[in-house]
């Protein structure tokens, strides 16, 4: 499980990899064409692919009309769960903390509405 | 590394007061959320155990105690570390909470990290380990960018 997070953050720790995922949120492209982009050599940057792909950051494809092309796209989904689940519980905290405080500010009432009854619901 | 999710905000009280709250009081301020149920029978009561030794339970309304996570640190007035399961979590699973107590003032900034929810199972999303809040924010044009388009593919996002 760890080894699945260290493959992810290993992949996304290289700039040029990160420039890989840049492009491939405009869309899916080419091994070559990502090759010249990105500036690196069709070597290196297959190097680079098969990282990404190990991680699950990006899958590989053929067009229909040349199996020799080998398409890459962006795989969002694990992102965005885990996005939506880390926003969800960073939104959990927040409303947590927000009635800590409520219940904090109940002990020192502000100095122009004293009150000392049981507070109103 | 793990995901962590850090939230922060500044209570009207002092560290030793705001301490005292978020443990002896936490069944009074807590607030149940349905995303984050501990037992499919929640929500109970919550209430800290106190001391090293000590634990965060929910007490349901049958009377059934879980135990939600032990107690890790407890060093009043500056820190609290306990752990975090909910029961739909596979046996060895956990996730753990630090809070910090810090004056500001006559206030107390209270911190809370939240962090491990990668070694929650695929089921709950965190299969594929991806970075933590802080990275995913400094990566945030981005990430929203690709949740904003993901969320047009999917259609309605569900509640």
């Amino acid at each position: 499980m760890n080894g699945a997070l260290d493959r992810t953050l290993a992949a996304l720790a290289d700039p040029h990899r990160r420039r890989v995922i840049n492009l491939l949120r405009e869309g899916p492209r080419p091994a070559g064409e990502l090759a010249r982009d990105v500036g690196l050599a069709p070597s290196a940057m297959s190097r680079h692919l098969r990282t990404l792909r190990e991680s699950g950051l990006v899958e590989e494809s053929h067009p229909a009309f040349d199996a020799r092309v080998r398409v890459y796209a962006l795989r969002p989904e694990p992102m965005i769960e885990l996005l939506r689940w880390l926003e969800e519980t960073e939104r959990l905290w927040s409303a947590q903390l927000g009635a800590l405080r409520d219940h904090l500010a109940r002990d020192r009432p502000p100095a122009s509405a004293p009150k000392d009854g049981e507070p109103a619901e | 590394m793990s995901s962590r999710v850090l939230v922060a905000l500044r209570v009207p009280a002092s560290p030793e007061r705001a301490f005292e709250a978020f443990t002896a009081e936490i069944g009074q301020w807590w607030r149940p959320n349905g995303l984050f149920q501990f037992t499919p029978r929640s929500p109970g009561v919550l209430s800290f155990e106190p001391g090293p030794e000590g634990r965060l339970v929910e007490t349901l309304a049958s009377g059934r105690v879980f135990e939600i996570g032990k107690v890790r640190a407890w060093e009043p007035p500056r820190r609290l570390v306990f752990g975090w399961r909910q029961a739909s979590f596979a046996p060895g699973q956990d996730t753990e909470v630090e809070v910090t107590f810090e004056a500001v003032g006559e206030e107390t900034r209270v911190t809370v990290q939240h962090v491990g929810w990668d070694s929650v199972p695929q089921t709950h999303v965190a299969k594929h380990g991806f970075p933590d809040a802080i990275f995913l924010r400094r990566h945030a044009e981005w990430w929203q960018v690709l949740l904003a388009s993901f969320k047009m593919a999917a259609g309605k996002r569900d509640a």
